[in-house]
């Protein structure tokens, strides 16, 4: 099933996007795909992609088959996607460090423990022990190093301690045995002595430690972080740091709170949970700043309250804190107000507004309500079973719309003003089915504008004169069925074959006004015995700019390259 | 001739181990055959309460403390509860809110459309059920679908056989508790084309139900707003909604966008709903009102006429009278 296919949005910064269309149409699909909660099957999630690059972007997209276009995209996905996700073949390079990777584990399974044996035992006794010593250290901090950094700060400072120690440690461990191999004491410490004496087949084996160890600590860190890469993709790598700046408010503040933590605990998880303040004072602070930027005064009051203490409006208010908490800049709203009643809906939206003002805050806007889209959003996307119909300013999506779905959405939403009466175009059916999506158009058998080329198929055919067949019309056919290549066949009744072609004939053109199947109809040829229908060709409207910023994708409003053809006998 | 059906004063308390709460304070309205009304009003107003009170399906613990009902011209408060019944369903029949969970998960809706006619009428199962399939039609849905179970139908549809179950037994009045609430914006224009069809068509009478004052706006003639239990204002459609007398009707107009009207974000009604334990003095809405003076939190307005048809309870308007102090009854709890 197919939920979203092929959604393309920009949303630009500060602005407030609205997503609307009915429930099932993939609406909040394409919400949790953005924030990575859902892990999208293709395409790409770009942030803070400057204008230029975006435009580059949309370019080499248009060409999939040159390999230099490619190529760039490739780096522009690197760069700016979140979906991204390395797939390079193998490289010569690559099996030779994962053959010393192999090495070093079996030297460490079979080797290392003894030598690390005899080091503990007596250390420093033998050169051969210093060996297992330091490939253990290298592996070791091969593994560190192969953890990537989730926020540059902290973790690196710690890798880089961790590996300043590391030497600490190898370097005294190494100075002492080399000393002891070459001198034989300990207790005096001799440079000249050392310098003296031959290298021995012991001294060989231990500076080859080193050297094992050296590699084992590169060879396992980069393979590491190479099968991460791999297997997550680079964006779970960097996924935890955008995170905090991408946050979801969600639709039901009964559900979506933890009824057994107080707000503070709700507010200060997602501080401790990406490691943003693990310093009581600090946290509370944040805690009280987000409660104060969302309504909740004086904070001190609510702090220790647990939601069921709360109003509808304050839990919401809650739930947006928590999100708030993170400082992020781009917020998905998942019908934050339609759980709440009225009087408090538009405290919670002035809220969200005026957060928008003070911090720059970027909305997607996700609702069922078109009215409210009215009032809020700066850019309108109407989604009909997972893709985008129309796209463009409120003003022209809403004042003006072009799509018939649009339209038809638009007029029956109801308006609090008895004065504002309009024609309501109600749409038959109820929305399909995502996993049996209509060919052609998806909209067109609810579409009360459909013509011939939006995807009439043959059941659509066959089912329309059987039912005007069942009504008493088309006494001429016996029947109406599928042959096997797929076409609509009628069967023949008494009056042969030109009676019921012309009936056909008649039927279509007096008719397909008001039954829309009929449309679809290109010609009637008699064969052997039947009669066939074949059908207009049809293809699937893409969303097209048709002003600037205004996209829709309609045969109505873009008509088709090749002219159709007109019904013959 | 009496209206069709006539509220008067209707209290409704619940005992509660948190005290008494008055669910319901002194609701009046007035509803005439094939006319809708309108109950408008945030949740915790009473709105779903009323309509139970009306059907007589109060819970346990909630009681009509004063007030009358009359349906034709009978006052229904001191009808024993065997006679409800034939009055019931036959007369007056409800569409519970949330057709998600009303239907029975594990019963054929043929069967659950077809009870209610063999239960009142008396009916034999098989002209039952043919009335079901009857229903059904009437209400959009192919009549093959009567041996469906719920899960098989889309919210929408499932609507609709509310509805249909609504219709069984040839009611004067159908309520209808937020019978749009949770549907989507097509299925909802959907269902209120069918309920006025029906109206129109089966001459009823209509109660609707309903927190989306602009649902209301669509349908129905007269509008009745409530806050807290008690009615603040009740009129014709097109005057309520174009010229809101009441502080707490124009903050609710004012509170929805019209995607018709001009760009402007709806104003918000500061505060919350207060506990319906312990209501403020004087006029329930005071807290709230942008307008509130002295007299508000002392007296508490009546519901009077402002102009034919009109009525309103607030003090802003002179000839708006107090609601005499009732004497203190002390009940056991």
């Amino acid at each position: 099933m197919r939920a979203v296919d092929g959604v393309d949005l920009d949303i630009r910064r500060g602005e407030v996007f609205c997503l609307v269309g009915e429930s099932g149409c993939g609406k909040t699909s394409t919400g949790k795909a953005i924030l990575k909660l859902v892990e999208a099957t293709d395409g790409d999630i770009l942030l803070e992609m400057p204008e230029g690059e975006a435009r580059a972007y949309e370019d080499v997209r248009q060409r999939p088959d040159d390999p230099e276009a490619r190529k760039t995209l490739d780096g522009l996905r690197r760069k700016y996607s979140v979906t991204w996700k390395e797939s390079l073949p193998w490289t010569v390079e690559q099996a030779l460090k994962s053959a010393g990777a192999f090495l070093a584990a079996v030297f460490l399974a079979i080797v290392a423990p003894s030598l690390l044996l005899a080091a503990v035992v007596e250390p420093f006794g033998d050169p051969w022990s210093t060996i297992g010593l330091c490939v253990s250290i290298g592996l070791i901090l091969g593994l560190i190093g192969s953890l990537p950094p989730t926020r540059l700060s902290r973790r690196t400072r710690v890798i880089l301690t961790l590996l300043a120690l590391g030497s600490i440690i190898v370097a005294p461990i190494s100075a002492l045995s080399l000393h002891r191999a070459l001198v034989g004491d300990v207790s005096r410490f001799d440079v000249g002595a050392a310098l003296a004496t031959p290298w021995t087949q012991e001294l060989a084996a231990m500076l080859v430690g080193f050297a094992f160890g050296a590699i084992a600590a590169g060879g396992s860190s980069s393979l590491l972080l190479d099968w991460r890469s791999r297997s997550e993709g680079m964006a779970g790598i960097h996924m935890r740091s955008i995170r905090r700046r991408l946050q979801l408010i969600f639709q039901d503040p009964y559900e979506s709170l933890n009824p057994k933590q107080s707000v503070y605990e709700i507010v200060s998880e997602p501080l401790a949970v990406n490691r943003i303040s693990t310093n009581p004072g600090e946290t509370s602070a944040l805690v009280r700043e987000a409660l104060t930027d969302v309504g909740l005064r004086p904070p001190e009051e609510f702090l220790f309250r647990f939601p069921h203490e709360l109003s509808g409006g304050q839990r919401q208010r809650v739930s947006i804190a928590a999100a708030l908490v993170l400082q992020p800049d781009f917020i998905v709203a998942d019908e934050p107000v339609s759980m709440l009643d009225v009087s408090i809906r538009t405290e919670i939206l002035q809220v969200m507004m005026e957060l928008r003002t003070r911090r720059g805050i970027t909305y997607l806007f996700i609702t069922h309500d078109l009215s409210l889209a009215w009032v809020l959003a700066d850019r309108i996307a109407v989604m009909y079973l997972g893709k985008i119909v129309e796209m463009g300013t409120t003003e022209q999506v809403i004042g003006h719309p072009m799509h018939p779905y649009t339209k038809a959405l638009i007029s029956v939403v109801p308006s609090p003003d008895p004065r504002h009466k309009v024609e309501r175009i109600i749409l038959k059916g109820e929305r399909p089915d995502p996993s049996d999506i209509p060919p052609g158009c998806r909209f067109h058998p609810r579409c009360p504008f459909a013509f011939e080329r939006c995807g009439w198929t043959a059941e659509e055919v066959a089912d329309q004169l059987r039912s005007l067949k069942a009504g008493g019309m088309l006494a001429t056919a016996s029947g109406v069925d599928l042959s096997d290549a797929g076409n609509v066949r009628l069967s023949m009744g008494s009056g042969g074959p030109d009676a019921l072609v012309r009936e056909l004939n008649a039927l279509v053109s007096e008719r397909r006004e008001t039954l829309l199947p009929l449309k679809g109809i290109a010609a009637v040829h008699a064969t052997n015995g039947f009669v066939e229908l074949s059908l207009h060709a049809s293809s699937e409207p893409p969303l097209l700019e048709i002003e600037p910023g205004n996209s829709v994708a309609c045969h109505l409003v873009s008509p088709p390259a090749t002219v159709s053809e007109s019904l013959t006998a | 001739m009496p209206a069709l059906l006539e509220v008067r004063d209707l209290t409704i308390e619940f005992r509660t181990k948190a005290g008494i709460v008055h669910a319901v304070e002194g609701a009046s309205f007035n509803v005439e055959r094939g006319e809708a009304m309108g109950l408008a009003g945030e949740s915790g107003c009473g709105k779903t309460t009323t309509a139970l009170a009306l059907m007589r399906l109060l819970p346990y613990n909630g009681r009509i403390v004063r007030g009358s009902i009359s349906f034709e011209g009978r006052d229904l408060v001191p009808v024993p509860e065997d006679s409800m019944r034939a009055i019931r369903w036959k007369e007056m029949s409800i569409v519970f809110q949330g057709a998600m969970n009303s239907l029975n998960p594990v019963q054929r809706v043929g069967r659950q459309i077809a009870e209610p006619i063999m239960l009142h009428e008396e009916a034999e199962p098989e002209a039952s059920f043919k009335r079901a399939g009857d229903l059904l039609e009437l209400v959009g849905i192919s009549r093959n679908r009567l041996n469906d179970y719920p899960h098989e139908f889309s919210g929408g549809m499932r609507q609709r056989v509310m509805i249909a179950m609504a219709l069984a037994c040839n009611p004067k009045l159908v309520i209808a508790d937020e019978p749009v609430t949770a549907l989507d914006v097509m299925i909802q224009a959907q269902i209120l084309d069918l309920l006025e069809r029906l109206r129109r068509e089966l001459h009823l009478a209509m109660i609707l139900i309903s927190h989306d004052l602009s649902v209301l706006a669509d349908t129905c003639e007269q509008v009745t707003i409530m806050y807290a239990g008690k009615t603040m204002e009740s009129g014709k459609t097109m005057d309520l909604f174009t010229d809101p007398k009441h502080p707490y009707t124009q903050g609710l107009v004012g509170a929805f966008p019209d995607i018709r009207g001009p760009r402007n974000m709806p104003e918000a009604i500061p505060g919350d709903v207060p506990s319906l334990i312990s209501p403020p003095s004087g006029c329930v809405f005071h807290p709230r009102c942008k307008f509130a003076f002295d007299r508000c939190t002392k007296a508490e307005p009546a519901l009077t006429e402002l102009s034919v048809g009109r009525r309103a309870a607030c003090f802003l308007y002179p000839q708006v009278t107090e609601v005499p102090p009732r004497p203190i009854v002390i009940t056991e709890v």
